[in-house]
């Protein structure tokens, strides 16, 4: 095996070891019962961890090219706003969560 | 018809063109899971009861998924560094460890599946279901049309090794690309479905 391949390797099984420590993670704090907005912000931001190492290495987006970022940047703008929209347009129907200042 | 750019950088755009495409692709994806993930937040948040989702669903069987998911995005991986490594004999065994990996996590899922609907739980039965099927079947479509692109890439497709080891070497990072991308939506799915 060249050394540049291995090293590579070496380092896709470290990624593999951290997705399963995280994946334990997600299911014990799970465990623990938290209320349910702690429990969503922990449970997506361990997902999103997961998700990142995924990208990053598996992905190789470490060293990829500047039109993927700028591709990747708008995506993750209109999907900030989909999702974004879509929930502010929810709280005016639920009491006690409404955020906009009319 | 000879494809251009596959092996050479395109100037312009600093890639080749399957992998700007794969990434376009990939974008339009993040955007056909999110309104269903915006969907489901909508919905929720609207409901005046949700039920306890780890109560309906079986936990352990989707940990399990996870598991055997990012194991496969890791044999998928290693099968490309293989074909950078100039092995194709162990790219074969990698790969075809991935499509095995692809089919146990829809042979877990069809168990979860046909358990659900003895207990009489379908699509129709409330709004969770109808949410857990319309995501969980549009994911296993997409494991579906990935083990298929996989199954051709490890029999007819190999034989572009012979003459062309780049360009087949970039169309197997190209296919690991949308197999990782299915594992991310699932790193999302599982949290979002059976725990919180």
């Amino acid at each position: 095996m060249t050394d540049s391949v291995a090293v590579q390797v070496r380092s896709y099984l470290a990624v593999f070891g951290a997705l399963l420590v995280l994946t334990i993670a997600t299911v014990a704090v799970s465990y623990i019962h938290l209320p349910t907005t702690p429990a969503v912000a922990l449970g997506i931001t361990i997902a999103t961890a997961k998700a990142a190492l995924v990208a990053m290495f598996f992905m190789h987006l470490k060293h990829e090219r500047r039109l993927i970022y700028v591709s990747l940047i708008l995506t993750a703008v209109l999907f900030v706003a989909l999702i974004g929209l879509t929930l502010w347009s929810e709280a005016y129907h639920v009491p006690g969560t409404k955020f906009g200042p009319w | 018809m000879e494809i251009p750019y596959t092996t050479q950088i395109r100037p312009d755009t600093g890639l080749t063109n399957p992998k700007l495409g794969i990434w376009l692709f990939l974008a339009s994806e993040v955007m056909l899971f999110g309104s269903l993930f915006s969907a489901y937040a909508l919905l929720r948040m609207g409901a005046e009861t949700w039920p306890d989702q780890s109560a309906v669903l079986s936990v352990p069987l989707a940990a399990l998924n996870t598991l055997i998911l990012i194991a496969s995005s890791v044999t998928m991986v290693m099968a490309w560094a293989s074909l950078k490594d100039g092995s194709l004999p162990k790219y074969r065994r990698y790969m075809g460890l991935t499509i095995l990996g692809g089919a146990l996590f829809l042979v877990v899922k069809s168990f979860e599946y046909s358990e659900k609907f003895s207990h009489g739980l379908f699509p129709s039965t409330d709004i969770f279901l109808a949410l857990y099927f319309t995501l969980t079947g549009l994911h296993a479509i997409h494991v579906i049309a990935g083990m298929v692109v996989n199954a051709y890439l490890l029999g007819p497709g190999t034989r572009l090794w012979a003459h062309h080891r780049e360009q087949f070497t970039n169309r197997i990072e190209v296919a690991g690309l949308y197999w990782h991308f299915v594992d991310v939506v699932w790193i999302f799915l599982f949290p979002v479905l059976y725990l919180l």
